[in-house]
């Protein structure tokens, strides 16, 4: 291809039509310039000093956040290892075996068949015996249900309550029958 | 129009273009092989150089109970060892002398840990002797996080404290038989332990990033995959009635000079096994203070032949498929009889020769008459029958659990076509009883047993474990019947003082199985005994099985009379069973 083909036709502008040329005044007095706004640098400048300082701001509640947050954190993580070592304390005392040695401690029994009174009438369902003196099993015995995390000695100190109790329970029982002070004992009826 | 002239540079141009290309192309093909094709196994071998991490080790689950109380968790313990090399350099810093010298030091230190002052100082002389640049002396081990908290408030920087997990079973022997334990590396190796592993087993997590040529992390490169706990496994036992009846069964078994003995608690409504006790037992968090024999559950591992318990079954079998009701028609037998094949059948005392009703056969636990009530009909059915009941079906699934043993009736010789009506020559676990006696009470429907409630993962999601199979495998009218005579058992029959549940109408019947002596031959004078039974008989709610193994004081089935009555009693009291409202149907009679 040749190049002529790309080059820009020659043109003759078209000579431009004359206008009268204007009269030449001269100027009375030059007009006052205008007095640059300062509102307009003050509001600029105090934009740039608010991002600045918004920026600072927040990146300090950033850096005192993240100072709360391994605060807190490490706060959480005391908290969790006191939960894990009350934790530690209560298990085993937990155990049936402990509630059961306790309640013997005190002269408490298992005892046999229940009854159940129904408060609407007055009805009496089951044998309606009430317990007697034995326990059906006895949770300090030969049979007691092995916990190794029951320290031992406060497994002897339960067994030592429980023998001087149970002596002093039954002893009690057989010369006193239980007194009854306030008249018969009854249901609250609604 | 080409020339010579023209055509020589463009050739070289094409070539010189082919050339380019193909060398670009061959590139291309490897580069795609590099990054594309083969991309997955170059990483991998790059990271064996570039890539480190450590795991997060997750958490194993807990068991807990019906009600939620732990019956099995992991904790952690704390392991200390002191560097003697940078306490001495501690030590001998004249410029800025310790806070606490390490005669005070030692001193609190082996107050925390439970030794002597002159103790700890000896480990760390020790370790110094052995070798003057040691950097470890292992203090103690097992430490409470107590302890723990203890020895990091003496803020000594020569003091290293690892935390390891443990398993805690904060009941201690409580279910220990079917809890089950692990070994020191952490595995299970019995019981719900080791059946729920998939659901227990945590999901280890990883702290990856990759390393430059330093060992410098490259920035960005951490990627942290958390570790994902163990799930928790709830059980369908109640531990406080699992409690009772481990403490109640150990005292009975020991009063009757037993080897052992078991209790199984089952839900009528639900199959679901309540109270699954036994004695001897362990303590999972003291392994070594029992037998290993006992490390594991006999009650789901020990068939045993179970004898008149599954006089019930035939009776089932015959109501049905011969006619018979629980009063006629009546067959004569006595004591020990000679029956048309030859075979001599005795009962367990002697008596003269009775009319005996089909209650009457039950109440006495004659054997005899059951021979003759059971051959009434044909051993397949009575086979049919004792496969309905669930024998040679294993119950939950528990490890090692015995399916019992239930031979094909081609198998049967001309004396066990006998025994079999009397609960011989097949075996069953205790839970399997259970369950026989679960579908009699509930009416005829068999609602398969099951141990395990749910598994709940550590993020919450609940998997109820798959409901249970329900089959009606005798009719109701059927199994009202053997209600009736079961209760007439329990009222009519030698134990009928000892097994009283005041308030309540309940259901019992005896077995006594003889036990091999290993030899091929029996143990003589020795059973194993077993009484299992319902309760109330108008709304029965729970199936008790009380078996004794080899008791000598009382040798026959009257030894587990006691404690059933307990166990009966105890599961009634738990579950606030309403007493029996409706007096009993009239007794059966015995005889013709």
């Amino acid at each position: 291809m040749s190049l002529n083909a790309v080059r820009a036709p020659r043109t003759t502008p078209a000579a431009p039509a004359t206008a009268p040329r204007p009269r030449l005044e001269p100027v009375a007095s030059p007009a006052a310039r205008r007095k640059p706004k300062l509102m307009y640098a003050l509001v600029a400048l105090g934009g740039a000093v608010a991002i600045g300082a918004a920026q600072i701001g927040l990146s300090l509640a950033i850096t005192q956040d993240s100072f709360t947050l391994a605060g807190l954190s490490s706060q959480q993580r005391e908290l969790d290892l006191r939960t894990q070592a009350l934790q530690e304390d209560l298990t085993g005392l937990s155990s049936p075996q402990a509630l059961a040695s306790s309640a013997a401690g005190l002269g408490m029994i298992v005892a046999g068949s229940p009854s159940y009174l129904r408060l609407s009438d007055g009805a009496v369902f089951g044998a309606g015996t009430g317990s007697g003196w034995a326990s059906t099993v006895d949770p300090n015995g030969s049979g007691a249900v092995s916990n190794s995390l029951l320290s031992s000695q406060a497994a002897g100190g339960a067994e030592a309550t429980a023998t001087d109790d149970e002596a002093e329970a039954a002893s009690q029982a057989e010369q006193l029958p239980p007194a009854i002070t306030d008249g018969l004992p009854s249901p609250t009826t609604r | 129009m080409t020339t010579r002239a023209t055509r020589s540079p463009r050739r070289r141009t094409v070539v010189a273009l082919a050339v380019i290309l193909s060398i670009l192309g061959a590139f291309i093909v490897r580069l795609v092989d590099i990054q594309i094709v083969s991309a997955d196994d170059r990483v991998a071998e790059s990271m064996h150089y570039l890539g480190a991490g450590t795991e997060i080790p997750g958490q194993r689950g807990s068991i807990v109970d019906a009600n939620g109380t732990v019956l099995a968790q992991s904790v952690m313990v704390y392991d200390v060892n002191i560097d003697p090399k940078a306490m001495s350099a501690v030590e001998s810093n004249e410029k800025n002398p310790p806070k606490r010298p390490w005669a005070d030091a030692s001193e609190q230190i082996a107050a925390i840990i439970g030794k002597t002052g002159d103790e700890v100082r000896a480990i760390v002389d020790a370790a110094v002797a052995d070798n003057p640049d040691s950097r470890y002396a292992l203090l103690a081990q097992g430490l409470s996080t107590e302890q723990y908290i203890s020895l990091r408030d003496l803020d000594l920087a020569y003091l290293h404290v690892d935390s390891r997990e443990t398993r805690v079973y904060p009941n201690g022997a409580v279910a220990g038989n079917v809890i089950g334990f692990l070994n020191s590396d952490g595995e299970a190796q019995a019981g719900i332990e080791e059946m729920e592993g998939q659901c227990l087993s945590p999901t280890d997590g990883e702290r990856s990033y990759r390393r430059g040529k330093d060992g410098v992390v490259i920035p960005g490169s951490e990627r942290v995959v958390d570790a994902v706990d163990g799930g928790t496994v709830q059980l369908t036992i109640n531990s406080d009635l699992q409690w009772y009846m481990q403490q109640m069964i150990a005292e009975e078994a020991q009063a009757q000079g037993a080897q052992g003995g078991t209790v199984t608690v089952v839900e009528v409504k639900t199959g679901k096994i309540r109270a699954a006790a036994e004695w001897p037992t362990v303590d999972p968090n003291d392994l070594n203070a029992s037998a290993p024999d006992t490390w594991y559950s006999k009650l789901f591992t020990y068939p045993f032949e179970p004898g008149s318990t599954f006089k019930a079954i035939t009776a089932a079998a015959v109501i049905e498929n011969a006619g018979v009701t629980p009063t006629s028609p009546t067959v004569s037998a006595s004591s020990r009889e000679k029956l048309p094949n030859g075979q001599v059948i005795n009962d367990a005392f002697p008596h003269p020769t009775y009319n005996y009703t089909l209650a009457g056969a039950l109440i006495d636990s004659s054997n005899v008459a059951l021979s003759k009530f059971g051959t009434m009909v044909s051993p397949d059915v009575r086979y049919d029958y004792l496969q309905r009941f669930g024998v040679g079906t294993p119950t939950v699934g528990f490890p090692s659990e015995s399916a019992g043993v239930l031979h094909p009736t081609s198998e049967w010789d001309d004396r066990s076509i006998y025994t079999t009506t009397f609960g011989q020559h097949f075996s069953v676990t205790a839970p399997q009883v259970a369950g026989a006696y679960q579908a009699i009470a509930n009416g005829g429907e068999k609602i398969g047993l099951s141990l395990i409630e749910s598994c709940t993962d550590a993020d919450g999601t609940v998997h109820k474990a798959p409901e249970a199979e329900r089959e009606q495998i005798i009719k109701p009218e059927t199994a009202a019947e053997l209600t009736r005579m079961l209760e007439n058992v329990a009222v009519q029959g030698g134990n009928a003082e000892r097994i009283q549940v005041p308030g309540y109408r309940v259901t019992s019947k005896t077995g006594t199985a003889e036990i091999s002596d290993g030899h091929g031959g029996l143990k003589r004078g020795v059973y194993y005994t077993s009484m299992v039974g319902f309760a109330p008989v108008d709304d029965p709610q729970y199936v008790v099985i009380v078996t004794l193994d080899q008791p000598t004081r009382v040798t026959s089935s009257a030894a587990t009379a006691s404690a059933f009555q307990k166990a009966m009693t105890q599961v009634m009291k738990t579950y606030r069973v309403m007493p029996s409202s409706t007096p009993m149907d009239a007794l059966l009679p015995k005889f013709d």
